[in-house]
């Protein structure tokens, strides 16, 4: 039997193709037109992993309300964001409630699906023991490609699975320079290239709120990014 | 012409009021003028009933021959010698179609009185008066009156030379000369003799006939009185007379018979250049129609001005005339004498009027300083007034210059004078309405791209997402390339899309951008090495500084905006064109330029083509790759003026290219929070 996943969205053509495209790749999906309608069914059924509208019909920002919702009750509870809205604004709303990642709607099917197995695959990794994993280290930095963990100095690096992914490009190829078009690849994301550039000034500042002195992102002006060797 | 000027034109508006002033101060000198007149024609009619009261000898009616006062010493040479300055006074008796036939003058001193007759006859008979054909030739007949007595003497010499007249009758009473001598002289034109007699023997009346033998006709006068100032008559003026005044009694013919009193003298001025701007400004702007005083000198022994022969007609009339010193005004009234209803002569007054110029000089003086003052004060009003306007009015004007200057958005922060209750305040009310109105269609215009996205991005995905459900149906073959197509379709809407709301989230970006030191010149080196390959095969030329070029700044947003112009000539250069991107250092900054050798851009579009979505390319170049909406040299004039630059395009000179270019300063330093 599949995964359980709820996806909250306003739109009615959306969620039924969505629902029915995640249907297709073996989940069991509900989906839910409105806040309240979407909290009533969590009360009686709780979700594997929930996708959310930012806009819910009349409350503009219903899915952050939501979102907090089910972080109170679900520390682990995977919640992914898919929104029209693609203000850093709002990203930073959305995440600082605790989502694991921001999408906009321009996001392929398949992106969308790579997106929801990669949470499901963590999730998995996250309750069973560490011993067979991939793990990447480059001086303080470890990289735990299944549990899409990253430590620095030994202290979790919170990254969202898009950012985890950006990561995860650079930390590869030490020293290599991976332009905007390969880490959007990488991180199946479709954007612009502010926005890759926000994504990129985001992890560092993540990474800085561990280490003030981080500074193993180098960016090469007119290429790219690496990871300084 | 501006508005102050105009304004100024208009204080001038008040230069009626010295106009004004200088009427009504003439006006007054008028009404002055009238009421003097009256006074001085009431005294003189006064006058004139005293001298009647008193039974005054009054001029005789009729014809008068004047004894003039001699001006010299007169020899009795019969040449006239003597008598020059009376010549203007000569009176004649001829006939009325040939006056000048028979001519006199009178004149007497202490000692004598003197005869000058002047007769015209160029046909000469000469003949002595003894002579039997005296009558008969050319002769004069002297007829002289005394009270009772008359005497008539014959007057004719055979050569020019002294004579004796003959008495005609007889000769007993010593009362008139018993014996007439004199001189004869004569000319081409005619004989004048001159004769003298004794002041004692002077006559009341006197005649003379002269006879012409060639047309043996005799030009007589008849018997006239004679006249001379007389002296009683003066003496009983006198009495009369006020102070300050001067009378004259003339007769019908104007011969001045009496005179008295003297006009009063002019107090002694201390500033003549006063007195002379004061009279000329009398002169000329207050009483310009003045006689000359030699019309009515005191010398005159005949008075020839036209208010004499109006009184002397019987009409009283005044005239007003300089004084001989020319420093003040005289007012001359002249009434008729009267005697049983006869008009007999003309009593003259005169009354000098030093004050009335003072006075009218003075009230002119005073409306000019006045109303030169109003000038002054209104002029000064006016123009603090009008540099108030003005100036109010070109803040209101800089104000609205400032909000519109701000190239792309409308700064409406202050507008001036909105808070003034009058028309400017209006009108700065208006502008301030319209420019809110300005800069909310602005700012529509500037969001409309990413709201657009925003909004077209929920059906995009419906499209996507069934697009991406259709991929899994079994699709029969021919369906597949419509879905291609429909795929690639709605691909392209997505990247217009997210090209729109690129504009605004660079905004974003730009907001968010933290600055930092760096070198641009490394930051430029490495962006031109990553162009290499795009470019190909166009030619690239680099021109950098060879030293570090620090900058306080952003530096991925300037290789973002270095990228949008090379993209953005990368496009317009042809393949076997060239582009060349160079770093110049400036004293504040750094310049960026990024030339290439496309097509030139038209003048109209050079300022705008960095405004939001204004684009050059043909539609065709449009349709084809990526769409371009000319949000990429919108998004490099923001990164520009987030550096404190700007961003510009032009034709290069020499016209085989076209050059973007890029001001760049170090940002402001935050500090330290």
């Amino acid at each position: 039997m599949g995964r359980n996943i709820a996806i909250v969205e306003d739109e009615p053509s959306i969620r039924a193709n969505y629902v029915e495209a995640l249907t297709r790749f073996g989940y069991q999906v509900a989906g839910y037109g409105s806040r309240p309608e979407a909290s009533r069914a969590f009360n009686t059924r709780f979700p594997e992993l929930v996708i959310i509208d930012v806009g819910l019909g009349d409350e503009p920002d219903g899915g952050f309300e939501l979102c907090r919702e089910l972080r109170a009750k679900s520390p682990t509870l995977p919640i992914l964001f898919l929104t029209a809205r693609d203000s850093d604004f709002d990203v930073i709303s959305g995440l600082r409630l605790g989502a694991d990642d921001y999408l906009t709607k321009d996001v392929s099917l398949h992106h969308l699906a790579a997106r929801i197995s990669a949470l499901f695959r963590r999730l998995d990794a996250l309750s069973k023991p560490s011993s067979k994993e991939t793990v990447v280290e480059h001086g303080p930095l470890k990289l735990e490609a299944e549990r899409m963990r990253v430590t620095w100095n030994n202290e979790e690096v919170p990254l969202t699975v898009t950012e985890f992914w950006m990561v995860h490009t650079l930390v590869r190829f030490p020293g290599h320079v991976k332009n905007r078009d390969q880490l959007m690849r990488e991180a199946q994301v479709v954007v612009d290239d502010a926005t890759i550039t926000s994504h990129i000034k985001r992890i560092r500042k993540k990474f800085i709120a561990i280490d003030a002195n981080f500074d193993a992102i180098e960016t090469v002006h007119g290429v790219g990014y690496r990871w300084k060797p | 012409m501006s508005l102050r000027f105009k304004l100024l034109l208009i204080a001038l508006s008040t230069l009626a009021l010295p106009a004004a002033g200088w009427l009504f101060v003439r006006q007054m000198e008028e009404l002055l003028r009238q009421g003097q007149e009256q006074t001085l024609i009431a005294s003189a009619r006064a006058l004139a009933r005293s001298l009647n009261a008193l039974n005054a000898e009054l001029p005789p009616a009729g014809n008068a021959l004047y004894v003039h006062r001699a001006p010299s010493h007169i020899t009795v040479d019969g040449y006239g010698g003597d008598w020059s300055s009376l010549r203007p006074y000569t009176q004649y008796l001829g006939p009325a179609a040939d006056a000048e036939k028979l001519s006199m003058l009178l004149s007497n001193d202490d000692e004598g009185i003197y005869m000058l007759v002047t007769v015209r006859d160029a046909t000469r008979t000469r003949v002595d008066a003894r002579d039997q054909r005296a009558m008969t030739s050319d002769h004069l007949i002297l007829t002289l009156q005394r009270e009772d007595l008359t005497r008539r003497y014959l007057i004719a010499s055979g050569a020019p030379g002294h004579f004796d007249a003959l008495t005609l009758t007889d000769a007993t009473d010593n009362a008139l000369p018993t014996v007439l001598d004199g001189v004869w002289q004569e000319n081409g034109s005619g004989y004048t003799i001159e004769m003298r007699m004794p002041r004692a023997q002077m006559p009341d009346r006197l005649s003379i006939a002269s006879y012409d033998a060639e047309t043996a006709t005799e030009t007589s006068s008849e018997l006239m009185p004679l006249l001379t100032l007389s002296t009683q008559l003066s003496d009983e003026l006198s009495q009369f007379v006020a102070e300050g005044m001067r009378a004259r009694i003339l007769t019908g013919d104007g011969w001045v018979i009496a005179t008295a009193g003297t006009l009063a003298s002019p107090p002694a001025q201390p500033v003549a250049r006063r007195r002379w701007l004061e009279n000329f400004v009398y002169r000329h702007l207050l009483a310009p129609s003045l006689i000359e005083a030699a019309d009515f000198s005191v010398e005159l022994p005949r008075l020839n001005a036209t208010e004499i022969w109006q009184a002397l007609s019987g009409v009283t009339s005044t005239a007003w005339h300089r004084t001989a010193a020319d420093s003040g005004v005289v007012l001359a009234a002249a009434v008729p004498l009267k005697s049983q209803g006869e008009v007999r002569g003309a009593l003259l007054l005169e009354q000098a009027s030093e004050t009335l110029p003072l006075l009218t000089n003075r009230a002119l003086l005073s409306v000019a300083t006045a109303s030169l003052f109003a000038l002054f004060v209104a002029g000064g009003i006016l123009f603090m007034f009008s540099s108030v306007l003005s100036l109010r009015i070109r803040r209101l004007r800089d104000a609205a210059d400032r909000a519109l200057r701000n190239s792309g958005s409308v700064d409406t922060a202050a507008m001036p004078l909105t808070d003034s209750r009058d028309e400017l305040g209006d009108l700065a009310r208006s502008f301030s309405g319209l420019l809110d109105e300005v800069s909310a269609y602005t700012d529509y215009l500037r969001t409309l791209a990413s709201k657009l996205s925003h909004e077209l991005q929920t059906p995009l995905a419906i499209v996507k997402s069934s697009l991406d459900n259709l991929d899994h149906q079994s699709l029969p073959d021919a369906a597949q390339p419509y879905v291609e197509r429909a795929r690639g379709g709605a691909e392209r809407l997505g990247a217009i899309v997210r090209a729109m709301s690129q504009a605004n989230g660079m905004e974003r970006a730009i907001g968010g951008a933290e600055a930092e030191d760096f070198d641009l010149t490394a930051v430029v080196r490495g962006c031109i090495d990553s162009y290499r390959p795009i470019i190909a095969p166009r030619r690239l030329e680099s021109e950098l500084p060879t030293s570090p070029l620090i900058m306080h700044g952003a530096p991925e947003l300037i290789a973002q905006a270095l990228d949008k112009l090379v993209d953005n000539a990368r496009s317009f250069a042809p393949d076997d064109g060239w582009i060349r991107i160079a770093l110049h250092a400036l004293d504040d900054g750094a310049e960026l330029t990024v030339a290439n050798s496309g097509p030139l851009l038209p003048d109209t579009m050079q300022d705008r083509l960095f405004d939001s979505l204004v684009s050059l390319r043909p539609s065709t170049q449009r349709a084809a790759e990526t769409p371009h909406l000319g949000l990429g040299l919108y998004v490099v004039r923001l990164i520009a003026s987030a550096h404190r630059g700007a961003a510009s395009a032009r034709n290069l000179g020499d016209g085989s290219g076209v050059e973007f270019r890029l001001l760049l300063r170090s940002m402001p330093r935050r500090p330290l929070a």
